[in-house]
């Protein structure tokens, strides 16, 4: 959760450009919830209340949080990362691709 | 419902089973031996070599933070790793052997004593059990040197020689992440399934099974998994194609 500052700042950023997508793996969906309300998590979040067994996190073969994935414009994976501080500039890097 | 003649003979037979239990010395009948055997094995258990690691850890940390020689005879490192090594010999069952000898030689590691890993190393049979976990070490190792080609050579020559099929598929499977990490896939993919092919139905063949899987579908370059689903604060459902035009930024979290 320390991550959440950082992914504010970087939501409010690039909110015109980038896209943050949430992914809770959380087994409580009430759980989830409140996070979302107390943290100010604005950015969608999915959630099945599957922990890691959910359909999502097992088709990214999810094992531990935060894990991070950075997709570029055609959708196709740039990178893998278990820590949001270097993720600005793997966006910055997704931004400056050419759009296909 | 149990009646009084059945409870009785549950209560004779279970003191039965306790007075066997304490009888002492070489005249112990059968029953006695196989309750015997029930109890957890002699010799150091799991737990027991974690907690041994872990101190182990923090000496070598406290060596080190103190300004310690790192090439010292007596280095702690030494110390714990040799110990450890006399575990392995003592432990027993191939869990135990495995875990003391991947502890012996990340202790080495954590020295950056790259002869004696190798001496270790090159000291245990292809068919010790120890192979099972042993590459993960030579793996570690290779990182912190950044350089790998001498332990593909090593776990290559292992995966030949073993007549263990864990052995041989641990071993390829550590080769296969080295080629992953190095960014050749398809070498990775060959030895990873060489590695499923050799040991089916073992824990090796399903971690075989997951880096296949990551190499195929989670690999730099490839097109994303697809996600759909309603997002808990919005009204519609969203796709990742929805989003196609913008990078993506997805984030797996837990609340804390």
């Amino acid at each position: 959760m320390e991550e959440v500052p950082l992914l504010k700042a970087l939501h409010t950023k690039y909110s015109k450009d980038a896209v943050i997508l949430g992914i809770s793996v959380d087994v409580s969906l009430d759980r989830v919830d409140r996070t979302i309300k107390e943290k100010g998590m604005t950015w969608p979040q999915l959630a099945d209340g599957k922990g890691f067994e959910g359909a999502i996190p097992m088709a990214y073969r999810i094992q531990g949080t935060p894990e991070l994935y950075v997709l570029d414009r055609a959708g196709r994976i740039v990178a893998k990362t278990g820590s949001a501080n270097q993720v600005e500039a793997l966006i910055k890097d997704a931004l400056a691709r050419p759009p296909m | 419902m149990m009646n009084r003649g059945a409870l009785s003979r549950v209560l004779s037979g279970c003191l039965f089973a306790a007075i066997l239990a304490m009888a002492p010395g070489p005249d112990r009948t059968a029953a006695a031996q196989s309750a015997q055997s029930a109890q957890p094995p002699a010799g150091p258990s799991v737990a027991d070599i974690r907690a041994m690691a872990a101190d182990a850890r923090k000496e070598i940390d406290g060596y080190k933070t103190a300004g310690g020689a790192p090439d010292a005879a007596d280095h702690p490192a030494i110390k714990w790793s040799a110990a450890l090594w006399q575990v392995r010999d003592r432990a027993p069952n191939r869990e135990t052997i495995a875990l003391a000898t991947l502890e012996a030689i990340r202790m080495l590691n954590r020295a950056e004593l790259w002869d004696r890993t190798q001496a270790r190393v090159a000291s245990l049979d292809a068919d010790d059990p120890a192979w099972e976990r042993v590459p993960t070490a030579l793996y570690e190792g290779a990182i912190a040197r950044k350089s790998f080609d001498d332990t593909i050579a090593t776990l290559s020559r292992t995966a030949a020689s073993t007549k263990s099929p864990s052995n041989k598929a641990a071993a390829l499977i550590i080769v296969g992440r080295i080629h992953r990490r190095l960014g050749d896939l398809p070498a990775a993919t060959r030895s990873i399934s060489e590695a499923r092919a050799a040991a089916p139905g073992t824990p090796q063949a399903e971690e075989a099974d997951g880096l296949i899987y990551e190499i195929e579908h989670l690999s730099v370059g490839l097109r994303a998994p697809a996600i759909s689903g309603k997002p808990r604060n919005a009204r519609r459902a969203i796709t990742l194609d929805s989003f196609r035009g913008k990078p993506i930024l997805l984030v797996f979290w837990a609340s804390t």
